[in-house]
């Protein structure tokens, strides 16, 4: 048979933002196939070049949409390192709370994101609802739904509302209660466990020469290769949790891993409302010293543990008051592209939206 | 956990097949290594034997007042739980450097990008001249430090116009030329600190 | 004995087509289909406008997977160039009457992105826009305000977007074109 071109979007219902995978196909496997990045590129590194350290708080949130925090955690935490700033106990503990909501937002949605190229649009309605109720309990805290610029050098911008910890247990609680509900509606529903189970996956030998971190690999290579635990950061050596692994990396165990991973979440945050010690929250610069804070010069990578893998900054400082040079290293940038070229064909082309969805490629940080 | 004598260890490694110029502790879980630009190869697939099998990040800095471009390699071991940096100074015009692809195969599509938005070659990578993300660029590589993206933004994009209508009510009032005053200090910060 | 027998006013041409336009406004203004194409960082309110959380299809509006049959080009956030390219290409494949609604400052003026050498900053330099919807990111709400105000729009017949295109078509092109150079998509894989 004739090898025919095939676009999975930009423009497609399958698809997650806005990117698009070229496919060669013969029948209905895939021959050759790339992702063509770009059509989220904003010239980002450049931007935050041009801004001080304390403008780009405002601007990094954008790099990753679905998970905003980490963003801002990778480049506070980076630049906390080049000053040497101890920042208060309280506020590690806020980070954390608010990292771990931002990971059970974003394992809802691309849970929930099955739905697209399964039809299993059910599944999609509850998480969204879920994920609504997670963005309102961010309004409450930071006073937006989506960026936050909560997480700041120096500590958190604010304390914590008065009463949210109820807010907080309820939704937990509803969250925790639901989790089998999710499961039977997911990955053990019937209807769909044909679809998803033995479809691509990912043979651990794989993982290393693709570089692929986060749940691609923990799901292949059956150890707790999870940065919260090898090279904590925050207080993560202060609380209780396990890093769920296997052996076997396909569409379903990799969308189990996530749905424990939403329980391990939700175990941390109960952990940290109750060890959360009071106090200040935030290191701030002297009275009107904000815009001409420097950073003594280094290079530092800092990295932190999202929802799709090792998500690093690479921030180098010449002492000025503007960051001389800032990488952002995409969590879902070896699935996105080398994963596509090298281990997509010989797949069929409807599992092309099962990789990106349960490998958890998120365009804007591929493209920044 | 990772000890004192981890990072010994992996001095040790470095020291035996490259010249170091510089070491830096930068945290508990962090060191820096920098290099001559023909060691990187034997460091790299030092380090990969050791067991820092994972390439985190490849980029480069542009240090446009020396004329070099700074590459960076960033490995990390999950075992042992150490970042450790491989910086290397290249020439900054006919900016080339030998591809990694044959010790870390992650590497490709860095070294792409690299090459897209500073300009560096990488010989050996099979397309890293191809287009990945810019579309149709007409400009110097839009990363190096002598592009300025609001002089190619206000020359490509027109802007909307928005009326300036404050008023000076007394032309000796020193209010107006503190307002120039202002904007200017604003436009100064917003671009980087750069003259425009 | 008045008659009640109905006498048709002869209509001129013109003002049938008027009448049958009013009677297609409102249908299609109940039921409006917006194409999926998430341009920008704005897509990420959309989930919660679709699905349970604010319900979209109460005001009769749906996703539609091809751009042939919708309605709505829904341009959420930023555009970058390459984004721009085949939104242009999408927005002429749309069939008329269609209505482009801007979601979030950057199509306005370029919002956080105005001096980026990759971000466009005006939309309505390239394609007509009929709703704008200001802020970074509007809320779910100001999404489905927007919606609402296209259907006012609509119904007082100001949505006249399309029509414009038609009439300035030149003008667009050619800002086109000095924006992008060339506007037909050119890659790899088009060869």
């Amino acid at each position: 048979m004739k090898e025919m071109k095939l676009f999975l979007g930009p423009q497609h219902p399958g698809m997650h933002g806005n990117a698009s995978v070229h496919m060669f196909v013969d029948g209905d496997i895939i021959k050759r196939s790339y992702l063509l990045p770009g059509m989220l590129y904003r010239g980002f590194e450049k931007q935050m070049e041009r801004k001080l350290w304390v403008n780009n708080i405002a601007l990094i949130p954008r790099v990753c949409v679905p998970e905003p925090d980490i963003n801002e955690m990778a480049f506070a935490s980076g630049a906390e390192k080049l000053l040497k700033l101890e920042i208060p106990e309280r506020a590690h503990w806020i980070r954390m709370i608010i990292l771990e909501f931002a990971r059970i937002s974003a394992h809802l949605m691309a849970y929930g994101g099955l739905g697209g190229p399964t039809g299993n649009y059910t599944l999609m309605y509850h998480a969204h609802a879920d994920r609504n109720n997670i963005l309102d309990i961010f309004e409450k805290i930071t006073g937006a739904r989506v960026y936050h610029q909560y997480i700041v050098i120096g500590g958190v911008r604010q304390d914590l509302p008065k009463g949210i910890e109820k807010d907080m247990h309820t939704f937990l609680d509803s969250l925790e209660s639901r989790l089998k509900e999710y499961r039977d509606l997911g990955i053990d529903n019937a209807s769909i466990i044909k679809r998803i189970k033995d479809t691509i996956m990912l043979p651990a030998e794989v993982v290393w020469e693709l570089g692929v971190t986060g749940i691609g690999m923990r799901s292949a290579v059956n150890k707790a290769y999870d940065i919260r635990k090898v090279a904590p950061y925050a207080r993560y050596d202060q609380v209780e949790f396990e890093v769920p692994v296997s052996d076997y990396s396909d569409a379903r165990s990799r969308l189990d891993i996530k749905i424990k991973e939403v329980q391990q979440s939700i175990n941390i945050i109960r952990q940290c409302l109750e060890k959360m010690p009071e106090g200040p929250v935030r290191v701030k610069p002297a009275r009107g010293q904000s815009m001409r804070w420097t950073v003594p010069k280094g290079h530092v990578y800092s990295m932190v543990e999202s929802s799709r893998g090792e998500f690093g900054y690479y921030m180098v400082s010449n002492g000025g008051t503007h960051p001389y040079r800032v990488g952002v290293r995409g969590a879902s940038y070896p699935q996105g592209l080398l994963g596509i070229e090298k281990y997509l064909p010989g797949t069929r082309i409807d599992d092309a939206a099962l990789w990106v969805d349960t490998m958890g490629i998120c365009s804007p940080e591929i493209d920044r | 956990m990772n000890s004192m004598n981890n990072i010994e260890r992996v001095k040790e490694i470095v020291e035996k097949v490259a010249k170091v110029r510089k070491f830096e502790q930068i945290d508990k879980f962090q060191i820096a290594f920098e290099i001559e630009k023909n060691d990187v190869h034997q460091t790299l697939s030092a380090l990969k034997l050791a067991g820092w099998k994972q390439l985190s990040y490849l980029s480069a800095i542009d240090w446009i007042e020396t004329s070099k471009f700074e590459l960076v390699y960033v490995l990390f071991n999950w075992d042992e739980a150490l970042y450790i940096q491989i910086r290397a100074m290249i020439e900054r015009e006919a900016a080339e450097m030998n591809s990694i692809i044959s010790i870390f195969p992650g590497a490709k599509y860095y070294e792409r990008e690299a090459h897209e938005f500073f300009g560096i070659n990488f010989p050996g990578n099979p397309d890293y001249h191809k287009q990945l993300i810019l579309e149709n660029w007409d400009d110097i590589p839009p990363l190096r430090k002598d592009f300025d993206p609001s002089v190619y933004s206000d020359r490509k994009f027109p802007k909307r116009e928005y009326s300036v209508d404050y008023s000076v009510k007394d032309p000796e009032n020193k209010s107006f030329e503190k307002i120039k005053e202002r904007e200017k200090r604003a436009l100064s910060l917003r671009t980087g600190g750069q003259k425009k | 004995m008045k008659s009640t027998k109905f006498t048709p006013v002869p209509l001129t041409k013109a003002e049938t087509d008027k009448k049958w336009w009013e009677i297609g406004d409102f249908f299609r203004r109940n039921s409006l289909w917006l194409l999926m194409y998430c341009t920008g960082c704005c897509a990420i309110e959309l989930p919660p406008a679709m699905t349970s959380a604010y319900d979209m299809e109460r005001l009769g509006m749906g996703p539609m997977a091809t751009p042939r049959q919708a309605d709505i080009l829904l341009v959420s956030g930023y555009l970058s160039l390459k984004t721009l390219r085949r939104l242009i290409y999408t927005y002429e494949q749309m069939s008329e009457p269609r209505y482009v609604v801007a979601l979030g400052s950057c199509p306005i003026n370029g919002g956080i992105y105005h001096d980026s050498h990759a971000v466009i900053n005006q939309l309505d330099q390239y394609i007509p826009v009929d709703v704008y919807v200001a802020g970074c990111m509007p809320n779910t709400e100001a999404v489905m305000n927007g919606f609402v105000d296209l259907m006012d729009q609509i119904k007082h017949k100001r949505a006249n977007g399309w029509k414009k295109y038609h009439e300035n078509y030149s003008w667009y092109k050619a800002n086109q074109i000095t924006s992008l150079g060339e506007v037909d998509v050119h890659d790899e894989f088009h060869e």
